[in-house]
């Protein structure tokens, strides 16, 4: 034991009187600058913002279970929900989604008390809540109905109040981003503690220093975008109204140069949390450490270069062979990722927790909607299918299969970090079999659909594909009721789950060598990490984590809540 | 961190019995997944099809072999890695394999390099220009296709010309007619906002653009040739759809190809009669009107039960004789129509937005209507109502007087009737 280095000092009554305090409900109401109350008003509200987005999804497969018009009064109707369905979803739960679990693992993770720039990172929490507003505001208005990402002319000469108030909220939302970004990356270059270099870092944050470098990069070109359109509809330019001189597919490039790294963005997170879960609960290093974390690079780095290839059917045909060589090469690096993950796994002593289950599934499929990446690469196929169902397919399978999964992964693994009790596994593994399935008879089938002839972003379709379409809607509405699993789970846990103590998982990042929940400045003493933050199977690892054990065993007494 | 002296996993028995069974089942199943290659697409209806579908073809193996790689390696970890209850023990600490990583970096990118250029060459191959495109009757006909919301038309530009020395047009609304073997080559052009020209058995898409209207607009470009697709009974119909979100009624903005055996049933069936019927139109104005407002998008947005329009983003034309002399004081039921068709914004019925495009004589476009189509549309128009407040027995000076008022136009109402009858050729729409 006297090589070991023990986490934390010896100060035991301190730890007792601070550590076992859960927050107080109302201070999450409050404008507060501990990361750790952050994180968790970008969690709850994120996840609000999801259940209004998958509400919309439902009324989005009710309509389409008949060619007709049904449900909704009118295409223009129909155009507005699926707008603000996208809109919700990228912009108000996956994007801050992700900015939760940044700012709550993050700073335990590297042992600092907060962010660089605690104010900072409260003000960009608070961007949210009036973005939001204005945002779902438009919806009562004239609501916008040029889909999320709005090509003019359709979005500034044909369309209502409600895409000025649409435009003006993702403005809000994009500046909240870049603070937050920029947070991330001072502190994750700055706040690491004695002996965690770069290549010791968990890869979670290796994933959102990543992510942080692209929305600070890109998200400026949304601004600018958004301002423009802003423009042309309140001051009479005519950025893109060709009339006037202006240009269309002005919009479709500076969009997309920021919109197709935003894919990433909702990505490169889930990939920093499979790394850890899939690590800690196979109790096997992660397999290629440094390639994990260079391919997130990597991924950053070329997903600068292919935005094009949204503009497949509108670009002049000679620039479209550039960008669907860029668009094959991203996918070494995510192909990299998938079988490092593998190699994760393989040989381990899998534990299937609910967080697992999840990370498994976003394994299985994400690489589906990696398959049919590389198809719509390519350009000639691409063609066939741009702006089908099996697009719709496609981004499903990285921002569900992917993002969505990752985040339930996230959600049940560091749940009692967050709260202090476990969460329910037998509901977990029901929640989990629910949405797989669920979500795996949803979208599969629209890879079909679309190849048949089915273009997206309709109410009114051919009745030839009435079948496809009434599988995917019963399918979409078990995805939707496993939702309320997760709920119920989340609540439950809350109050009755069972104490989690400082590492239920015995995982060696430092996040867990703390109290659940940490004390408000995270540790009592400066943690010492240990050298390897997936270094499982040595006797050195063991005994670290058997002195976390010692260290915390009185930490969280049961008779305390 | 490195831990490399520790053992790497054992394979045992079990699992390499499992991983034969599974390359057994990843086989079986790649081969199945292709056999229904066909049955997920549309009709191989163009030259251009039969290459993108091998291409699919290709992309269906490499990606059913990534999948079941994948899938596969995670069912074997799932049954055979998991941790037996009770042991808290953890895994080799195992941190990775050089070789390995190079191994499945490498193979990756030769597998996109092998894509990228195959499906370059596709590419070229499908877009090389042709020598003869639209070829019609030995002449190279120009087809022009405008998309506005939420209507497809198409217009043959033809080397025919009437007795006046104007150049024919044959605007064939929705559909596009072709034959099989023949070069095609359409300039898209969009009166409005973006849409997309989406052909799915001919795997061709392209965006029309918007453009500045004063210089010609944006035009692009969509070439694919029809091929003889087996078992198909011709002239055969497949789907034009729009592909581009662009607003209320973009799910049925609609139309069709046809496409004919030959060349030979292509002219009889359609481009002769067509010339025809604009050399020599019915005499009646009501006949004829009801063959003109169907060369328009008028059905993309109102609904007429005679001629099996079903839209509703604009009111309804049922009956619309019995209230034209009613809508605004003062205007009689001819007024009113010829007011409606040319000059929109003057009067919009309460309920609706203005969104109707301005049908005219001054355009160059899709929407140009000279006099005497709007005379013979609102012929048309005045007989759509059981007691239709239109003067039917003096049609032929009432609707021309309306013209005359409200446009100061003259109409010639001999238009088409044989010797001598010509338009003035000061309202025909310019084309050249």
């Amino acid at each position: 034991m006297a090589t070991i280095a023990v986490p934390i000092g010896t100060q035991a009554e301190q730890r007792e009187a601070e550590a076992v305090r859960r927050p107080a409900l109302s201070e999450y109401l409050r404008w507060s600058v501990d990361h750790k109350i952050i994180g968790v008003q970008y969690g709850i509200s994120s996840f609000l913002f999801f259940l209004v987005g998958g509400a919309m999804a439902m009324g989005i497969r009710l309509e389409l279970l008949t060619p007709g018009l049904d449900l909704m009064v009118s295409g223009s109707a129909y155009n507005s929900l699926f707008t603000m369905h996208g809109t919700v979803m990228i912009f108000l739960f996956i994007i801050p989604m992700w900015a939760a679990f940044g700012n709550f693992v993050v700073p335990l993770q590297l042992g600092a008390k907060d962010m660089a720039f605690p104010w900072l990172n409260a003000f960009a929490f608070w961007l949210i809540p009036p973005a939001a507003i204005i945002i779902l505001m438009g919806y009562f208005v004239t609501p916008a109905e040029a889909g999320w990402t709005a090509y003019p002319p359709l979005s500034t000469l044909f369309s209502g109040d409600g895409q000025t108030l649409w435009a003006l909220g993702a403005h809000l939302l994009g500046i909240s981003s870049i603070m937050g970004s920029i947070n991330f990356i001072v502190t994750i270059l700055n706040m690491r503690p004695e002996g965690m270099t770069l290549w010791r870092m968990p890869l979670l944050c290796w994933a959102v220093l990543a992510t942080s470098i692209i929305a600070v990069m890109a998200t400026p070109f949304l601004a600018g975008a958004l301002t423009l359109l802003l423009l042309d509809r309140v001051a009479g330019t005519t950025f893109f109204d060709a009339a006037g001189g202006g240009d269309v597919l002005l919009w479709q490039n500076i969009f997309w140069f920021y919109s197709h790294p935003a894919v990433y963005i909702m990505v490169l997170p889930g990939m920093g949390v499979l790394s850890e879960v899939l690590s800690i609960h196979s109790r096997k290093p992660v397999f290629g450490y440094r390639m994990v974390g260079l391919s997130s690079m990597g991924i950053a780095f070329v997903g600068f270069t292919v935005w094009a290839h949204h503009m497949f059917t509108s670009l002049q045909p000679e620039l479209r062979i550039p960008f669907m060589i860029t668009t094959m090469i991203i996918a070494v690096p995510t192909g990299i990722k998938m079988f490092s993950w593998l190699g994760t796994i393989w040989g381990g002593k899998i534990r299937f927790t609910s967080a697992m289950l999840f990370a498994l599934g976003f394994l299985s499929m994400f690489v589906i909607g990696g398959i049919t990446g590389v198809m719509l690469a390519a350009l000639p196929f691409d063609i066939h299918v741009h702006d089908t169902y099996f697009v719709v397919s496609h981004f499903h399978f990285v921002l569900f299969g992917g993002s969505v999964f990752a985040i339930y992964a996230a959600l049940y693994h560091w749940f009692p970090k967050v709260t202090g009790r476990m969460m329910n596994e037998r509901l977990g593994r029901i929640h989990f079999v629910f949405t797989y399935f669920g979500f795996l008879f949803t979208f599969f089938p629209m890879h079909i659909v679309g190849m048949l002839g089915m273009p997206r972003r309709v109410a009114v379709y051919d009745p030839a594909f009435t079948q496809w379409n009434q599988l995917i809607g019963i399918a979409a509405f078990v995805l939707g009721f496993s939702t309320f699993i997760v709920v119920y789970n989340v609540i439950h846990s809350y109050f009755r789950g069972p104490v989690a103590g400082a590492n239920p998982w015995r995982a060696l990042t430092l996040e867990w060598a703390t109290t659940s929940p940490p004390p408000v400045t995270n540790f009592i003493d400066d943690p010492i990490p240990y050298e390897d933050p997936y270094g499982y199977g040595t006797e050195a690892a063991t005994a670290y984590l058997d002195a976390v054990d010692e260290t915390f065993r009185n930490g969280a007494p049961a008779s305390s809540r | 961190m490195n831990n490399n002296r520790n053992r790497t996993p054992s394979v045992s028995p079990a699992a390499v019995v499992v991983a034969a069974i599974f390359l057994l089942v990843s086989v079986v199943g790649i081969n199945w997944f292709t056999s229904f290659v066909p049955a997920v697409l549309p009709p191989q209806a163009s030259a251009e099809s039969k290459s993108v579908d091998e291409l699919f073809y290709v992309l269906v193996i490499i990606g059913g072999i990534v999948f079941f790689l994948i899938q596969g390696m995670l069912l074997i970890s799932v049954i055979f890695f998991r941790a037996k209850s009770g042991d808290p023990s953890d895994g080799p600490a195992y941190h990775g394999n050089a070789l390995l990583e190079i191994v499945w970096t490498i193979i990756p990118a030769g597998v996109v390099v092998f894509l990228a250029v195959l499906s370059f060459n596709v590419w070229m191959q499908n877009t090389e220009p042709k020598a003869m495109v639209n070829l019609i009757d030995g002449d190279e006909v120009k087809i022009n296709v405008s998309g506005a919301r939420y209507a497809w038309t198409h217009s043959y530009q033809t080397g025919r010309i009437d007795p006046d020395g104007e150049q024919i047009v044959i605007n064939s609304g929705d559909r596009l007619h072709t034959y099989i073997g023949q070069h095609i080559e359409l300039e898209l052009r969009t009166q409005d906002v973006i849409h997309s020209y989406w052909v799915p058995a001919m795997r061709v898409k392209q965006d029309l653009l918007p453009g500045n209207p004063a210089t010609g607009g944006r035009p692009t470009e969509i070439r694919f040739t029809p091929v003889r697709v087996e078992g198909e009974t011709y002239p055969a119909a497949y789907p034009i759809v729009c592909a581009e979100l662009c607003g209320d009624g973009h799910g049925r903005m609609t139309g069709e190809v046809v496409v004919y055996e030959d060349e030979n049933q292509f002219l009889q069936a359609f481009y002769e009669p067509a010339i025809d019927a604009i050399l020599n139109p019915p005499a009646d104005p009501v006949l004829r009107g009801e063959i003109v407002i169907q060369q328009y998008i008028c059905n993309s947005c109102h609904t007429l039960d005679s001629l099996g329009w079903t839209s509703r983003t604009g009111p309804s034309l049922n009956g619309i004789a019995d209230r034209a002399g009613e809508r605004v004081p003062g205007q009689s039921a001819e007024e009113y129509i010829v007011q409606s068709v040319w000059n929109t914004q003057a009067f919009v019925v309460p309920g609706y937005t203005e969104q109707m495009p301005a049908f005219g004589p001054d355009q160059t476009d899709a929407n140009a209507m000279n006099a005497e189509q709007l005379y013979a549309i609102t012929a048309f128009l005045c007989t759509q109502g059981e007691q239709s407040d239109c003067d039917s027995e003096n049609q032929t000076t009432a609707i021309p007087a309306a013209i005359k008022t409200a446009f100061g136009l003259e109409v010639d109402i001999t238009f088409g009737q044989g010797d001598g009858a010509s338009t003035d050729s000061s309202e025909a729409p310019d084309e050249d």
